[in-house]
């Protein structure tokens, strides 16, 4: 009996209605989260993992010393190497250096394995791929990538570096 | 050998007199780790790394120094030990660049395992470094001298083992150097077994270099196809390309060394220009077809010139070391459609005991006991350069023995000869029948009338006279003859001469043949005088008679004779006459382009299954390492197809297991016959006969060896083969 009551009064004076309506006013105060992607982009963490890139030093010579370990640390295999000793130097580089996008988790171990600090993960995340192929990033893409946001990628590191 | 009660980590063992704790160790499955000790090299003992507790001992002691003594309690796992162990490690870490990432030997290194174990994460070191020079050692060796941690079982290696001191240690403390005094490149055969010694990644190998990580590549057993030992070895190969070969032990066989040869051949395979398509020529022009097309053609070819002159004017050439499988499936292909053409000899001058059936070629005692002979005669062999690895056998009987040579090359032995006659080449025989007669001399009641009466006119020498001395002397001795005696063109009277000093002195006694399989293609019946296992055959021709006479069709399995052959230019010009010459190759270059005019790619050495026999008479089966490329296909395959075109009853085979359990099969059924070699009629038939004055030479051997780019780059290379022209006297 008191239940029907109960219920009977919750329904007619429409007390959930206001108790959700009440909801709704305290967020109209309240401090805005949403962001006008892409115009605007949520932070990020100098640890984000985004899209792979190469680095290479200030005078433009590669990183990479094609010691592997990236390609056997990865636990999805997405990457393939192969080297060689270079024709100019007779220096241990790759000859080849693929990453493929689709097969990649993006947990980040290249980056942690590599010895001197030259497969990193930038903070681009937001990118698409039109052709068959086109997701596997070659050594060119990828040393491109890691010129385009060097300075990003050597502050990043930098600012974690006291963590390592 | 008396026997001494110790104990290493509790475990309660027997260890014989005089061995050191590191052996009795190794045995029984205990870990010590080490250096500079490796079984094979003597103790050194500089490293420090095997320090163990031995109780009672105020201090650790070096487990590969210290012999065993009634009684011994062994800790390897004490304080005092690691202790000792944890330091001598961060010492050797001092100067030991922090490169692993770029070294070869990363991922199989001895210094980072053990590091890992005994390392401390952070070095106490904060001084400079020492740097050093990398030496030039070649095309097959490269150097990092910086990471070397003078363990010196390289220097040891060529100073125990080959007998020749290409690196040793210059300078003192931190300035010690392992180099090779002067720079020079290392030119023994055997040379690259220091990069699988070498702890480190100081001495790494040149053809691979960076192109794999340890831990990317997969290993399959094979057998080495160079010489008649049959080495074993390991393939190492990533994503179906093989990037080294290394030894795999075998005791009775390659110990755990590999030539030079057996180790870079590879490269051919990898980097040779391969025939990857059959591959016809019309109107002088090579065209790519399937297989369907290539082996029709072959298959009209062959039943139209056999056809035409029963059988007489086409013949098969089989190249040295082609699978026993292979050399079956084609004489059994020729001999079905009735031609007896076939024959591997090309390097044979001497058919005189064609005729003869005899199956078993090569040696008649173990390898291994090369290694104990009080007295060894090497007879017309240029053993170091044809099987590198029974010279270090015989090196090593040197120790204590005596070796002999009879040789007509101005021989290159890295062991001294206690007797060594150089005849002039055509005098060879009769050299050697000096010796017998020496041997006659002194052992007249054994010696029969006959034989008497065949050596009266040979006068034998002092040296002659020592020989047999040292013959019937030693306790254990043998006669081993070269490959070039067999090439010789009285091959059948040296051999008889062999047969009849080591019975006369009580010797074992062997020759040694060309190529790696030569017992099993005689086995497989790829003669002209004998079907498989010894059976009966009409006489065909044989190599030398088919080379020179030029016939209509010619089928060359896996080799060049215009290249290997002891006839290349008669063999040359005669290809090039011929209607139709089939050719089964890997390699889509040379002279062949010229002269052949059905191509078809088989499948080399690690990309097929087979067997070879080696001159012990063992059957080694091996499985295919790696796929072939392409359109290639292995030559048994190719063969048991043409078979089937033929129309021939037997070749139904899936496998090559199937078809050496066959052959196995009438092997065990028909055993080894039983050579009865005939007196020969003259000593030396007045007749002058040239004989040859150049061997075929270390790294000229086979089209693989031959397109070898590393080897090929070798001084080695280009001072041979060796040309016999000077003769002492
Ligand atoms: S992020 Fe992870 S999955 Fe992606 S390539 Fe690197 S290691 Fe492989
Ligand atoms: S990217 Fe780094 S970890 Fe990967 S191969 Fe190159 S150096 Fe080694
Ligand atoms: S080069 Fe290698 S094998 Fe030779 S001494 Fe140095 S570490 Fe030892
Ligand atoms: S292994 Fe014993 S001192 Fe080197």
């Amino acid at each position: 009996m008191n239940k029907k009551l109960k219920q009977f009064l919750n329904s007619f004076l429409l007390i959930e209605l206001l108790k959700g309506l009440a909801v709704t006013g305290r967020h109209m105060f309240s401090r805005k989260v949403t962001i006008q992607y892409p115009e605007e982009k949520t932070p990020q963490s100098p640890r984000f993992r985004g899209l792979h890139a190469l680095r290479s030093y200030p005078n433009g010579e590669e990183r990479c010393i094609a010691c592997k370990l990236c390609e056997a640390v990865c636990p999805a295999a997405a990457i393939t190497i192969e080297a060689g000793v270079r024709e100019s130097d007779g220096s241990r580089r790759t000859t080849k250096y693929e990453i493929d996008l689709f097969k990649c988790i993006f947990c980040g171990f290249c980056e942690e394995s590599c010895p001197v600090d030259s497969i990193v993960e930038t903070r681009v995340f937001d990118y698409h791929f039109e052709e068959q192929g086109a997701q596997i990033m070659t050594k060119e893409k990828l040393l491109e990538i890691g010129l385009l946001h060097e300075e990003q990628l050597a502050k990043d590191i930098e600012s974690d570096a006291k963590y390592r | 050998m008396g026997k001494v009660n110790i104990e290493i980590d509790g475990k309660k063992l027997v260890a014989d007199v005089g061995s050191m704790i590191i052996e009795v160790a190794d045995d029984a499955d205990i870990y010590i780790p080490r250096f500079c000790y490796h079984k094979k090299l003597s103790v050194a003992a500089n490293c420090r790394m095997c320090m163990v507790d031995v109780s009672n001992l105020p201090k650790a002691v070096p487990a590969c120094a210290t012999p065993v003594a009634d009684g011994m309690v062994i800790q390897t796992q004490t304080p005092k030990a690691v202790d000792a162990q944890k330091s001598v490690m961060e010492f050797l870490l001092i100067n030991h660049p922090l490169d692993c990432p770029v070294c070869d030997q990363g991922g199989e290194c001895e210094l980072q395992d053990l590091s890992v174990g005994y390392g401390e994460d952070v070095s106490r070191y904060v001084e400079g470094k020492r740097v050093v020079k990398d030496k030039d050692l070649g095309p097959l060796i490269s150097t990092d001298m910086t990471r070397c941690i003078h363990c010196t079982r390289c220097v040891r290696f060529g100073q125990e083992i080959v007998g020749i001191r290409e690196m040793g240690a210059t300078g003192r403390g931190e300035h010690v150097e392992i180099g090779t005094y002067i720079e020079s490149t290392m030119d023994s055969e055997v040379s690259a077994n220091i990069i699988d010694l070498c702890p480190v990644g100081a001495l790494t190998a040149k053809p691979s270099r960076y192109k794999a990580r340890a831990w990317e590549l997969r290993e399959s057993p094979s057998i080495a196809a160079h010489d008649c030992l049959g080495s074993n070895v390991n393939v190492h190969h990533r994503r179906g390309e093989i990037i080294r070969v290394v030894p795999r032990e075998n005791e009775a066989i390659n110990e755990v060394w590999l030539s030079d040869r057996d180790r870079f051949s590879y490269q051919a395979l990898t980097d040779g220009k391969r025939l990857l398509q059959p591959k016809i020529k019309k109107n002088g022009q090579w065209e790519s077809c399937d297989w369907q097309t290539a082996l029709n053609f072959a298959m009209t070819e062959m039943k139209r010139i056999i056809g035409a002159s029963n059988g007489d004017n086409f013949g098969a050439i089989i190249g040295n070391n082609s699978t026993t499988e292979e050399s079956y499936l084609a004489q059994k292909i020729l001999r079905g459609l009735g031609c007896n053409n076939i024959d591997f000899r090309t390097r044979r001058r001497d058919f005189s005991a064609d005729d003869k059936g005899n199956v078993r070629s090569g040696l008649n005692f173990p390898l291994q006991d090369l290694e104990h002979m009080d007295a060894t005669l090497l007879v017309a062999g240029d053993l170091r350069h044809e099987q590198p690895l029974a010279t270090l056998r015989v090196r090593k009987s040197t120790g204590f023995g005596k070796a002999m040579a009879i040789n007509p090359f101005d021989g290159e032995y890295n062991f001294r000869l206690s007797h060594e006659i150089q005849p002039e080449p055509h005098l060879l025989a009769n050299e050697f029948a000096c010796v017998l007669s020496a041997v006659a001399a002194k052992k007249d009641d054994a010696i029969s009338a006959e034989i008497k009466e065949w050596l009266s006119g040979v006068e034998h020498n002092k040296v002659h006279s020592e020989m047999a001395d040292e013959l019937i002397a030693g306790e254990q001795t043998c006669i081993l003859l070269g490959v070039y005696a067999q090439e010789h063109p009285q091959a059948e009277t040296i051999n008889w001469l062999g047969e009849q000093v080591a019975k006369l002195t009580d010797s074992k006694w062997g020759y040694m043949t060309q190529g790696c399989n030569a017992a099993g293609n005689k086995l497989a019946g790829a003669v002209p005088n004998q079907s498989e296992v010894g059976g009966r055959a009409t006489l065909g021709k044989n190599a030398k008679q088919m080379l020179n006479e030029g016939l209509k069709g010619y089928l060359i399995h896996n080799c060049e004779p215009d290249v290997e052959s002891l006839w290349s230019e008669q063999a040359l010009e005669n290809f090039n006459n011929a209607e139709c010459v089939i050719a089964l190759t890997s390699y889509d270059d040379g002279r062949m382009l010229d002269y052949a005019n059905v191509m078809l790619p088989i499948a080399g050495n690690f990309e097929t299954s087979g067997t070879f026999i080696n001159i012990e008479g063992i059957w080694q089966s091996f499985a295919a390492a790696v796929a072939a490329p392409g359109d290639v296909r292995p030559a048994w395959k190719i063969l048991r197809v043409l078979g089937n075109l033929f129309e021939l009853n037997g070749f139904d085979y899936e496998s090559s297991i199937q078809i050496r359990d066959e052959l196995r099969e009438k092997y065990e059924v028909s055993g080894d016959k039983k050579v009865s070699r005939k007196m020969p009629e003259v000593l030396c038939s007045s007749e002058k006969f040239e004989a040859p004055r150049e061997s075929l030479g270390l790294y000229r051997v086979d089209p693989m060896v031959r397109r070898a780019e590393a080897l090929q780059k070798t001084p080695k290379a280009s001072t041979h083969p060796i040309s016999i022209s000077r003769v002492k006297t």
